[in-house]
């Protein structure tokens, strides 16, 4: 097993733990992100971290880089922001599904439209963990929420679609298939043009546990046994991971 | 210094250009959009055009935090879209300014007209506590002055500065001398990608979010109001012009509706802020003089209340709705007061 801890320089050592429930799958997020900023060597002074708000927008905050913890479902317009600001900056975002596909989407589909160059790894947990378990843009159908107690009657956003002809690269992978999700990250990091992560992660406390999941390790094996990696689809089935890299716009 | 015909919101971006801008993002809003019209041919200065009024502020945000100088042009409207983050703004402390078109509302009212409607919303649009720095010229010269201001206004208080305007002066097109020789605040703290800072809208001390510590956000708060207090106190800007005659009336009015005022010069004594917010408080010494205050403003009293309530006295208000500024309208209601 490799013991690499080098990644260790990204993040703010000091105030850990972070404020997560326990089996939460943020953190192997948050890590895997530094794995990737290490496996570039990415300059410390020069990148910027901005998150939105929810369990995974405190993210920013244990990153040992300027970062910035935005208003609801602004990180992505604040990232750009930045960005044409002072190109010479590595701009990512870290947020949730709720913060940039919901509160958030409008930006999410002009920043594609704009393809600027920035990374957007998105913690895509199919629920608003921090407000107890609400229905999110990527809760799949019929499943139960606290807002949805007859099951959720809509179906989810299948998030690369939006990203179709766009010349954007899209990822999707898991917390499980922690190799593959990294080297989406770091697929995302080099590309030059508007990069997207859909990081799937668990949440136990105020989602798995109600679907019937025991613990969290539950809803790992479940990643496990229902994702296949498949790095050269044109488009994934709901059931794969992996890499997209977009064609260009069709222009007219 | 030649001179130049320039309309309102052509000065508004001259004056942002000379004050150092270097980043705008805005939504097109009538009577704002010439602003934006005028930026983008200007060419160290990046402009965008966003999705709404939210990305608007936020890119806004993002490029001051990167360490350059950003401004945001809206009407009411978009001024509503972005009161979140007008508040986020002042708890991350950027600096930045918003330009604020005021027309006719609520809702989309009646676009192409003036108002003063938007001037409480300054102040306390978003939630929380927050003691933004306002300011409000009347004339085309002014609008290029008072931008450069509310540059440096913002750099020295780090924080998001409004500067208020109407459809009636933006649009209005006179003779200014755009001078150069203005003292100009640079940045003073360093720019992202520098350090190991943390910016977030939670409670926090330094770069620690402090969610639950209520001393700690008692500082906090303390500490933004005298902030602002003491910047504010360098930008003391106001214009009262003493009657000729002997008169016991002051007539208070401000922005568009301040240039009908200068008819009455005359008859009685004038008094116009500039610096809305914080209130300039040499009114306290102004008012005794005078055994009644009339006030004029084109909304349905908003401002006179900070009057009254600094003043402890009662002020007669004269409501001038809708956009239309009529001297003889105007003076009717003068005469019924009378």
């Amino acid at each position: 097993m490799n013991q690499n801890t080098s990644f260790k320089r990204y993040l703010k050592m000091d105030l850990l733990p972070t404020p997560w429930c326990p089996g939460c799958g943020n953190g192997i997020v948050l890590k895997t992100i530094c794995q990737a900023f290490d496996e570039l060597n990415l300059p410390k002074n020069g990148t910027v971290v901005v998150s939105g708000i929810g369990c995974s927008g405190r993210s920013a905050g244990y990153f040992d880089l300027d970062s910035v913890h935005t208003a609801h479902g602004r990180a992505i317009p604040v990232a750009e922001g930045i960005k044409y600001a002072i190109d010479a900056l590595n701009v990512i975002v870290a947020s949730g599904d709720g913060d940039l596909l919901g509160i958030g989407g409008n930006h999410l589909l002009h920043a594609i439209r704009r393809n600027t160059n920035i990374t957007v790894v998105c913690y895509a947990n199919e629920t608003y963990g921090m407000t107890g378990g609400q229905v999110s843009p990527t809760t799949p159908h019929n499943i139960k929420t606290l807002t949805t107690p007859n099951g959720n009657p809509d179906y989810p956003l299948d998030v690369q679609f939006l990203f179709k002809h766009s010349g954007c690269y899209f990822a999707r992978s898991t917390v499980y298939h922690l190799n593959h999700l990294k080297k989406c990250i770091v697929e995302a990091l080099k590309f030059q043009g508007f990069s997207f992560v859909e990081a799937r992660t668990m949440c136990i406390v105020n989602y798995g546990r109600r679907l019937g999941y025991k613990n969290s390790n539950e809803m790992l094996l479940h990643y496990k046994e229902f994702y296949k990696i498949n790095d050269d689809a044109g488009e994934l089935a709901p059931n794969e991971i992996g890499i997209i890299k977009t064609n260009t716009l069709i222009k007219s | 210094m030649p001179k130049q015909l320039l309309q309102g919101n052509q000065a508004i971006a001259l004056a942002a250009e000379v004050a150092g801008l270097k980043f705008f993002a805005g939504y097109p809003i009538t009577p704002a959009s010439e602003i934006i019209h005028e930026l983008v041919n200007k060419k160290h200065i990046k402009t965008l055009q966003m999705e709404d009024e939210i990305a608007s502020i936020n890119a806004v945000m993002g490029a001051s935090l990167a360490g350059v100088k950003a401004m945001t042009a809206t009407s009411g409207p978009g001024f509503s879209l972005m009161q979140e983050s007008i508040g986020h703004a002042h708890m991350m402390e950027v600096p930045i300014v918003i330009v604020n078109v005021q027309r006719v509302g609520p809702s989309t009212g009646m676009p192409t007209l003036p108002a003063q409607g938007d001037v409480i919303q300054c102040i306390h649009g978003s939630h929380g506590d927050y003691f933004p720095i306002v300011f409000y010229p009347n004339s085309v010269a002014e609008l290029y002055q008072y931008t450069i201001a509310a540059f440096n206004a913002a750099e020295e208080s780090l924080s998001p500065v409004i500067l208020l305007s109407d459809g009636y002066i933006s649009h209005l097109y006179e003779t200014i001398t755009p001078h150069r020789d203005f003292e100009i605040k640079h940045r003073t703290s360093p720019p992202l990608g520098a350090s190991n800072r943390h910016f977030t809208g939670l409670s926090h001390e330094g770069s620690i979010p402090k969610t639950s510590d209520i001393d700690n956000y008692r500082r906090l708060i303390s500490r933004f109001q005298e902030k602002q207090q003491l910047t504010a106190q360098r930008y003391n800007y106001y214009e009262y012009l003493e009657c000729g005659k002997e008169t016991d009336i002051l007539l208070i009015s401000y922005g568009a509706l301040s240039r009908v005022a200068y008819y009455f010069k005359n008859d009685f004594s004038l008094y116009r802020p500039i610096r809305m917010f914080p209130v300039v408080e040499e009114i306290k010494i102004i008012a005794p003089k005078y055994k009644r205050i009339i006030m004029m403003e084109m909304n349905t009293g908003q401002y006179v209340r900070e009057i009254e309530r600094l003043l402890r006295r009662e002020i007669e208000f004269i409501p001038i709705l809708g956009g239309r500024i009529d001297l003889q309208e105007i003076k009717q209601k003068l005469r019924e007061e009378k």
